[in-house]
């Protein structure tokens, strides 16, 4: 087992009423799954992906991940916990304007404390392997967007995570783009990378091992 | 970790480059302009700071009290040295010297043959030891002990040495001789450098005292006159340690009391003259004495720079705080990517204050490649002996690198702080950062007013000093100041012979058919060598005694000057003092309340004086002192200047040019020997308004300085506003809203922070501006007009400025702002 969510809702008080955004959830995920959260817009699908990713806190429930009682842990501990298993993938790339496609690769491993000729050989590394060597000291605003995606994944991938999660990852991209970016998670999955996407695409969920539907921010069973 | 911060910082940099430039230029500027001005202030501030237990030492000044007026003279009678050294107690050295006029000095050469002038020499004293004990020169030849304690010696410093003698070898120097004004023979028997460091003590040659104590003087020096003061006999005495002034100052009222000549008819009267002991420290500051004619600097003048320098370099610093933090808040969704990517929010703090740090590292940088530029612009006002090295003192670097580190952090810790405090998910989904709302917009506005304020203080305080003076310039001072050139003439202080060549030019100028009147009078209306003594008048009433300003004038001066005669008549040509013509003022103060009764009274001298006239008032000095009692008497002996009034000149005329070198001409023919050295009176009269000038100026550029980097904040501040309002400014064109509108928008907001500040600022500037008029007997008002026209002005600046952004952002096609997502 990777994480297991126990009953977790999430809720904004409007007027003294609750409005849900997740209700009572449940889910487990194994290690070397490869889920697509699906549903229509509000259903929940990028809250639930970022309860997962830890960027966001439920209202309640349970949240364990590996041997780690999320739900309880403090902001320092669970930047630790994610930054060291978690690569994230979002749907406007969010990668930084000042630096070079080098320096946003390289960003993860400075929070990690790793030291410098040790990043140097791992973003090298991720460069030839996404084969964007030529593009390394380009800026993001001088990419396509699928070059900018696949930096925005070589950056979620370069500490080496066991979880990937991405946010409607192919939503800015056309359809050649978007099919590139699903055939390289799935071959990560098969590497043994866990994958949790959000997607709106019925195709790019059939390139998933299971697939979890949201209304109203309950999963639909 | 470094390195990162100074890439994306300097990227960040480039990428907005005018917005960074604006914002580090800010800085610079008024960074460098403060530490320009604090350099000036400094520098005065530094005066006689260096002497040797400088806070034992004292100089013994004189006030004389009247009924209404009191008069310090940094002087005192002559006597009272000797006196001093015979039977007061509780001082470790007491000396006295004596400030001497320029002198025509011949260097007699060793064969006696080939001897050297030099002209209207100055900085000359004539002292003895003690003045060495108290001051410490570095003695190259003789000794403090023997150089001066027989007649006709004198010690030079190395500096005039070099003038008189070349490049002798100092040990040579001693028994060389020196001939002043071709009388006063006087021996080398010492040489001693000048001293070192900012002082007032500029001396350069020190006769002994001895010399002008020998019989042929004491014509010209009263050695046992208790009754007179004269500035250029100066007292200064070192302290013992734990003794404190007044002490002295009581012995000098006994020592006074004993010796003071007493009113044979009154002798129990009252003493109303008093020595007090002045600090070292104040000489270079205290206006009511004089540094032995040196140039005063004015505290509260200093202490006003300072504030402005205090202002820029706060404008500077809010500038830049503000800018950095508008721009920070752009890179909001930086710091929620850097979270997501597991920065810690120490981490982030260290970049943002790092990042700032190089921000105000390259401002620094630039600030120094600013100063020449600056030191430039402020040369009039920079005393000598200030450039660029003078940064180089510890004090001002380690200021500067506080003020580098204070500015890091204020301008670093608000996205430091506030930026990293947001939770990432919401950063990226863009719902926060909307800076125009919040409290940060608050600060930012609080921060802009204040530069406003300060803005528009200098502004109304520029003009008010301008307007007074205009005001002190243009001002009916009770005379003609135009067309009147004058100048002096040869006055052999040593001599005892008469020269009397003056009336032989007087009468040759007569002759000159362009020369409208001519006067051989003393000073000018106007001047600043004044001579005052003690008069007594006895009225119907009562007897009055008071200090009168005592001039000297002929019967044609009056006419010359257009001064008007309000009751009575001019002078008769007279050798010796035999009538008086008073001022207004002494008539009032007489009690007379027209001025017709005054004449026909008497002044008692030590023979009794009438008065036969009275004039209006005017004013002899700055407008800034009041009219004092005045009374000019006729006498040819001190008659020594020639007063010229030009006929009218034609525009573009040589007229003027022909007269003058008409009058060079006579001029030349009876004192072939002199120099020909003409001042216009009007050039005297603008002289007198010479550190208003300055302050005005000063001023002037503080004020550009100061709004110029306001404008840059708010040009700043108002692209990154419109930046904010891209997508609501597309939406509302779309919905129909014109270029105006929306140019009304962007302003209206900025536009109010300006006339708020209007608000803070005119009442602050009118108190402290009213406040700085007081010290004018004659002042300008301060009219509405000076509010108004700074509010508007300040307006139509700001105004201008933003419109170099909003007039593009408000024209441009809303299909570009609403495209993106």
């Amino acid at each position: 087992m990777l994480l297991e969510l126990k009953g977790i809702s999430k809720w904004i008080e409007q007027g003294g009423r609750r409005n849900f955004i997740l209700k009572d959830i449940n889910l487990t995920v194994e290690k070397g799954e490869f889920i697509s959260i699906m549903g229509p817009s509000g259903s929940g699908k990028s809250t639930l992906l970022n309860v997962i990713g830890m960027l966001d806190d439920a209202s309640e429930g349970s949240y364990q991940f590996l041997h780690e009682n999320v739900h309880l842990l403090k902001e320092k501990s669970k930047t630790a916990l994610y930054k060291r298993y978690i690569g994230f993938v979002f749907q406007a790339y969010h990668l930084i304007d000042e630096l070079t496609v080098y320096e946003n690769i390289e960003t993860p491993l400075i929070y990690q404390d790793i030291k410098g000729s040790e990043r140097k050989a791992m973003v090298a590394d991720m460069l030839d392997r996404f084969n964007i060597v030529g593009k390394k000291d380009l800026f993001p605003t001088q990419l396509s967007g699928g070059q900018q995606q696949l930096v925005g994944i070589a950056r979620a991938l370069i500490a080496k995570p066991e979880l990937l999660l991405a946010d409607e990852p192919t939503g800015n991209l056309n359809s050649k783009q978007g099919e590139e970016i699903m055939e390289l998670f799935a071959e990560l999955n098969k590497n043994g990378v866990t994958v949790i996407q959000v997607t709106h695409s019925e195709k790019n969920a059939t390139y998933g091992s299971r697939i979890i539907n949201l209304l109203d921010g309950h999963i639909q069973h | 970790m470094f390195r990162t911060f100074f890439k994306t910082g300097l990227r960040s940099f480039q990428r907005n480059k005018i917005f960074s430039l604006i914002n580090i230029s800010g800085l610079a500027i008024g960074l460098s302009a403060a530490l320009v001005i604090y350099l000036i202030v400094q520098h005065d501030f530094s005066y006689d700071k260096f002497h040797k237990d400088g806070d034992r030492i004292y100089r013994v000044t004189s006030t004389i009290k009247f009924p209404d007026l009191t008069i310090n003279n940094s002087g005192l009678p002559l006597p009272t040295y000797k006196a001093v050294l015979n039977e007061a107690t509780g001082y470790e050295a007491a000396a006295h010297f004596e400030t001497l006029n320029e002198a025509k000095v011949t260097v007699v050469s060793n064969d006696g043959k080939s001897n050297v002038s030099f002209k209207k020499q100055k900085e000359r004293i004539a002292t003895d030891n003690n003045y060495f004990k108290i001051f410490k020169y570095k003695w190259l030849a003789g000794s403090e002990k023997s150089s001066l304690s027989n007649p006709n010696q004198l010690v030079l410093t190395a500096d005039r040495a070099k003038v008189y003698f070349g490049n002798i070898p100092v040990s040579e120097l001693p028994g060389r001789t020196i001939i002043y004004d071709d009388s006063v023979t006087a021996t080398v028997s010492g040489i001693v450098t000048s001293l070192q460091g900012n002082t007032d003590f500029i001396f350069q040659e020190f006769l002994s005292l001895a010399t002008i104590q020998q019989k042929n003087f004491s014509n010209q020096y009263g050695w046992d006159e208790w009754g007179n003061i004269n500035s250029s006999s100066q007292l200064f005495v070192k302290l013992l340690p734990g003794h404190k002034p007044a002490e002295l100052e009581k012995q000098l009222a006994v020592i006074r009391e004993r010796y003071r000549t007493k009113d044979k008819e009154n002798p129990n009267k009252k003493d109303d003259t008093k020595h007090n002991l002045q600090p070292l420290a104040d000489i270079h500051f205290n206006a009511d004495f004089d540094a032995f004619n040196n140039r005063l600097a004015h505290k509260p003048t200093l202490y006003g720079l300072l504030a402005v320098a205090a202002f820029l370099l706060l404008l500077g610093c809010i500038n830049f705080i503000n800018l950095t933090t508008a721009q920070a808040s752009k890179r909001a969704k930086e710091i929620g990517i850097r979270k997501t990517m597991g920065s810690s929010r120490p981490a982030l703090m260290r970049q943002f204050l790092g990042e700032s740090f190089i921000l105000t590292l390259i401002a620094t940088l630039f600030c120094v490649a600013l100063t020449p530029f600056i030191l430039k612009i402020f040369a009039d006002f920079i005393p000598e002996g200030i450039g660029f090295e003078s940064l180089t003192q510890p004090h001002v670097i380690a200021f500067i690198i506080l003020l580098m580190i204070a500015v890091t952090f204020i301008a670093g810790i608000y996205p430091a702080f506030f930026l990293t405090r947001f939770q990432p998910v919401a950063v990226l989904k863009n719902q926060v950062i909307n800076s125009n709302t919040g409290s940060k917009a608050w600060l930012r506005k609080v921060l802009t007013t204040a530069q406003f304020t300060i803005a528009q203080f200098l502004v109304i305080a520029t003009l008010i000093v301008g307007k007074q003076i205009h005001y002190s310039m243009n001002k009916d001072l009770g005379y003609n100041k135009d067309a009147i050139v004058l100048f002096n003439t040869r006055w052999d202080f040593f001599s005892d012979k008469e020269d009397n060549r003056r009336f032989v030019l007087l009468d040759k100028l007569r002759a000159i058919p362009e020369i409208q009147q001519v006067s051989l009078a003393g000073n000018a209306p106007a001047s600043n060598s004044t001579s005052s003594s003690t008069f007594k008048v006895q009225t119907p009433e009562k007897l009055v005694e008071t200090m009168v300003e005592v001039k000297t004038a002929d019967s044609n001066f009056f006419n010359l000057y257009g001064i008007k005669v309000i009751a009575g008549r001019t002078l008769a040509p007279s050798d010796t003092i035999r009538e008086y013509v008073i001022n207004e003022t002494y008539a009032k103060f007489l009690g007379f309340k027209n001025p017709a009764d005054a004449v026909g009274q008497f002044i008692e001298r030590n023979w009794k004086v009438p008065i036969v006239g009275v004039v209006a008032d005017f004013h002899p000095r700055s407008t800034q002192s009041a009219i004092k009692p005045l009374a000019f008497s006729s006498s040819r002996s001190m008659s020594r200047v020639i007063h010229i009034l030009l006929p009218e000149n034609e525009a573009g005329g040589n007229k003027w040019k022909n007269t003058i070198a008409k009058i060079e001409k006579e001029y030349k023919a009876v004192y072939p020997e002199e120099d020909f050295n003409l001042s216009f009176f009007d050039e005297t009269i603008a002289a007198f308004y010479k550190s208003e000038q300055n302050i005005s100026r000063l001023l002037r550029w503080a004020t550009g300085l100061c709004i110029f980097i306001s404008c840059l904040g708010l040009l700043g501040l108002v692209i990154f506003t419109t930046n904010q309002r891209v997508k609501e400014i597309g939406v509302r064109k779309v919905l129909g809203a014109t270029v105006v509108q929306i140019i009304t928008l962007l302003s209206k907001d900025l536009l109010l922070l300006v006339v708020l500040a209007f608000v803070i600022a005119s009442p602050v500037a009118a108190y402290v501006m009213n406040s700085w008029l007081q010290d004018y007997s004659y002042r300008t008002d301060m009219s509405w007009w000076v509010f108004a026209a700074t509010i508007i002005g300040m307006l139509v600046i700001a105004l201008l400025t933003l419109s170099l952004r909003t007039i593009k952002s408000a024209s441009e096609n809303p299909v570009n702002a609403l495209r993106s997502e």
